[in-house]
């Protein structure tokens, strides 16, 4: 089938996403866990209706727009709340799009989030270094049905409060947690990292 | 840089980056067969090559009772060639042995199979699937014509049913683990045979606790009930298979009243799993240690087999046979002839024809009689007088260690080529000191048969050397000795050139430029072919194409409980160790995992009077140990269970040296013990 992506026309097998066919920026989504739609950062406009293209597949005749001016000023705005209630020192593809779209959070005042967090360390293999997360799930979808099936990790709370973390809050070692890293390797702020990283 | 994880058999790809000489991150690379996945072992286990357990210098000893004092690489290297040619003019062919391992490359491998076989002439020649494997690779063998899994591990996502026996997945293969799981997740059942309640029994959707050792008569009870109710698959036993009539008629006694009475399992729950499995058109069977470790290993195997065949799963996507094997390069090992009686390729060394090729490759006659296998060399001790010994620690690995450690003490000559100090080291008359998989190129073949490459990260410490150069030198010294021809490779790939030659329905299309991307299975004969995904779509490798259903009787264990030692010693792994641990121990995991724990069901806790946590005695007829008791129902009543991997409380001071009668493999699952109490 056919569809117009920023007014040229490409072909797509059905059952494509939208971000097959469209070079957008992504942040929760990854190939291998579950995790679909939640960070909003890869929104298009399909015939006039923001839709995530991480989870929206390509339909025939569809009209395609990856970088209007709405877009970018949502990316942008989406990209200063990360970074005023986060650490992202260590997440380099999230700091090269601030930098794409011009992000400047400190516009936006002091705001309460999570960047006082402390480092969580309580296994011999990694730490959870909730400072730096952005919420993306794709820990959670790793450990659980996107590749693991363990369930050791969680989302607690709802909406500005929504974090992840273990079931009840328990030390890693008190959960089923088989300690894979299978989570670390999705991570990409640096929140979890190998304790062989730390000097 | 990409290179493949050596601990189990998955062959998961890893990327190590190094920083200042150490380890910082592991990750998975985004290919088969791992794609991104990897374990706790692969992802936070390698760093053992920077252990301070490393054996760094070349050492001998002069005489015994000496201790070892270091040498150079000349002087070890013509101390162990001299003592060799020694014992051979002396005692002939026999008298030596030589043990290749699964932890080192196809390269290293082949090198050190073709030294035994071509410069000192004896096809003692093994390496430790003889502990793990060797009775599947019995039973296939004898029925299919080939020993490795039918069906590539991408088939997890075409199966429908999983039949997973004596296999605790989720801990031995975590990568596969997780894959069927999401299957399962998916849609897809599994029924899970296994005395213990593993990850895998709690995402089966049936699960059949047998009795340790009585899956034979569950799998024979299984294909009686599918052959009554008529769901076999008539037209496949028709065309595909012989020697169905005398097998079926060898089924009278497997009746489910019986079945129930032997296995423990309720009668209505192993019809439910015939006929699940029979029904089922993608069921693919999984099978591991639990399964292979008995005396009649290879009959129970047989069974699988034999059940598969009834209902036509063999050579079918999302079927098929398939052990899951467990070190990184056993399926290459056994490739590339590290057995007494197959020379590279499974070439039997007694076919004339067979040998003739080799002695041509190799300009060189070859011994026509297939030689010992692992545990029979070290019963013939001092008969055989000097073992060459790579990469491998009898004293953890082999069962009944207090005697495997006198034959030792007997042996005139032995050589330990290895990375780190174990427990056989100190009974070596020359220490070897090898590079690790970091430290070295090559290729592993994982368990679905994908040739993956080996890739040097880090320069070896000390003076250790790969094992290829090793070997290689020391062939150097016999065939100068000798009078014979040897091969100098510049390198690992010169070495898989003579292998593409030597084996080229095999491996002769697989090249180490075809290997830069991802791995490619065997076989692969030319380099436009794409590497064989399902094995026997059309016919099987026996001489008439068809394979062959053999009868099978159950036998009870060779040792059962009795009043003395009323309880079930199982032996097995934990996720976060290795084997005889002298890896996992000397890593991060140690830290995990610290110390032995024996399950012990409530109930036969709570009569002894044994609390969760506290140390307690395991005591068989051969030996004791200490060990934390973990109260759990993990284990059945009645059964306690041993990780084997810590060498201060081994496991394998328990178990008995019975061994199957076809692949003499030990009887690792099923001792008797009692528990004692310390006061």
């Amino acid at each position: 089938m056919r569809l117009r992506v920023n007014g040229k026309e490409v072909e797509a097998h059905p059952g494509t996403l939208l971000l097959e066919v469209a070079e957008v920026p992504t942040l929760c989504h990854h190939p291998h866990t579950e995790t679909r739609g939640l960070c909003r950062l890869c929104l298009v406009e399909a015939d006039g209706r923001l839709v995530p293209a991480c989870a929206t597949e390509a339909r025939e005749g569809m009209e395609l727009r990856t970088e209007t001016e709405g877009l970018r000023t949502l990316r942008k705005t989406l990209l200063e709340w990360l970074a005023l209630t986060t650490d992202l020192a260590q997440a380099p593809d999230l700091l090269a799009l601030m930098e794409r779209y011009g992000a400047e959070p400190e516009r936006w005042g002091e705001v309460p989030g999570r960047r006082g967090r402390e480092v969580l360390k309580d296994n011999p293999f990694y730490l959870r270094d909730y400072a730096k997360c952005v919420n993306c799930r794709r820990c959670v979808d790793a450990c659980g049905d996107g590749i693991m099936g363990v369930y050791a990790l969680t989302l607690e709370g709802r909406g500005l409060l929504a974090h992840p973390t273990t079931p009840l809050d328990r030390p890693l070692p008190e959960t089923p947690c088989v300690f894979c890293g299978n989570c670390i390797q999705v991570c990409p702020t640096g929140a979890l990292r190998p304790l062989s990283m730390e000097v | 840089m990409r290179t493949t994880c050596p601990y189990c058999g998955v062959g998961c790809q890893v990327e190590p980056r190094l920083k200042e000489g150490r380890i910082v991150e592991v990750r998975g690379a985004e290919i088969p067969p791992n794609h991104g996945a990897l374990c706790v072992k692969g992802r936070f286990g390698l760093d053992f090559p920077f252990s301070g357990k490393r054996l760094l210098y070349p050492m001998v000893r002069e005489r015994k009772g000496a201790p070892l004092r270091r040498a150079t690489w000349e002087e070890a290297l013509d101390f162990a060639a001299r003592r060799l040619l020694e014992v051979l003019g002396r005692r002939g062919p026999e008298a030596l042995a030589v043990f290749p391992s699964a932890k080192t490359t196809n390269e290293e491998v082949y090198l050190a199979q073709k030294l035994a076989r071509a410069l000192l002439g004896t096809n003692h020649v093994d390496h430790c699937s003889r502990l793990c494997h060797s009775s599947s690779t019995a039973a296939l063998s004898r029925s299919l014509g080939g020993a490795s899994m039918t069906n590539p591990l991408e088939d997890i996502w075409k199966t429908d049913l999983f039949l997973v026996v004596g296999s605790n997945t989720t801990e031995t293969h975590p990568v596969i683990g997780a894959m069927i799981k999401k299957r399962v997740r998916q849609g897809a059942q599994m029924i899970v045979v296994d005395p213990r309640y593993t990850g895998m029994a709690e995402a089966s959707t049936l699960w059949l606790r047998v009795r340790p050792g009585t899956d034979l008569f569950l799998l024979n009870a299984m294909a009686r009930f599918i052959l009554e109710e008529g769901l076999w698959d008539r037209a496949y036993v028709e065309a595909r298979t012989e020697g169905f009539a005398e097998w079926r008629a060898s089924l009278e006694a497997y009746t489910l009243e019986e079945a129930e009475r032997i296995t423990g399992v309720e009668r209505g729950k192993i019809a439910l799993a015939a006929r699940l499995y029979a029904t089922t058109e993608r069921a693919g069977t999984y099978w591991a240690m639990g399964l292979t470790q008995h005396t009649k290993g290879t009959a129970t195997v047989q069974a699988l087999v034999n059940l598969a065949l009834l209902t036509g799963k063999v050579g079918k996507e999302g079927a098929g046979l398939n052990p899951l094997r467990g070190q990184n390069n056993v399926q290459g090992a056994g490739d590339m002839g590290a057995l007494p009686d197959v020379l590279p390729g499974y070439w039997k060394v007694a076919d004339q024809e067979v040998r003739r090729r080799f002695e041509a490759l190799w300009a060189t006659p070859l011994n026509p009689d297939p030689g010992l296998r692992m545990t029979e060399v070290f019963e013939r001790i001092p008969e055989v007088e000097a073992i060459y010994l790579i990469g491998e620690d009898p004293v953890t690995s082999e069962p009944y260690q207090d005697h495997l450690k006198a034959q030792l003490e007997a042996l005139p000559f032995l050589i330990v080529q290895d990375i780190l100090e174990n427990e056989t080291t100190p009974f070596a008359h020359v220490v070897l000191p090898a590079a690790s998989f970091l430290e070295k190129d090559g290729t592993f073949t994982n368990t679905d048969r994908r040739v993956q490459r080996v890739r040097k990260i880090l320069d070896p410490p000390g003076e250790a050397r790969p094992d290829w150069w090793i070997t290689r030198e020391l062939g150097k010294r016999l065939a100068q000795a000798l009078g014979r021809p040897w091969t100098l490779h510049p390198g690992p790939e010169a070495i898989w050139e003579e292998i593409r030659q030597a084996v080229p329905e095999m491996v002769g299309g697989i090249t180490y430029r075809r290997l830069e991307g991802e791995g490619v299975r065997w076989p692969c004969p030319q380099e436009d072919h794409p590497g064989e995904a399902v094995l026997f779509r059309e016919r099987f490798n026996t001489p008439s194409g068809k394979a062959r259903f053999i009868p099978v009787h159950f036998t009870p264990p060779a040792e059962t409980p009795s009043e003395e030692y009323p309880l079930v010693l199982s032996t097995g792994r934990v996720l976060y160790h290795w084997h005889g641990g002298t890896l996992s121990r000397n890593s991060r995991l140690q830290e995990a995992y610290p110390e032995l724990k024996v399950e012990v069901n409530p109930k036969d806790a709570g009569r002894l009077g044994i609390h969760d946590g506290e140390i307690i005695q395991v005591v068989s007829r051969r030996g004791r140990i200490r060990a934390r008791a973990w109260v759990t129902d993990r284990t059945p009543e009645g059964v306690v269970y041993a990780p084997f991997h810590f060498a201060e409380a081994p496991a394998n001071r328990l178990t008995l040296d019975a061994l199957d009668p076809t692949s003499r493999i030990p009887e690792y699952k099923v001792a008797a013990v009692r528990l004692e109490k310390l006061d």
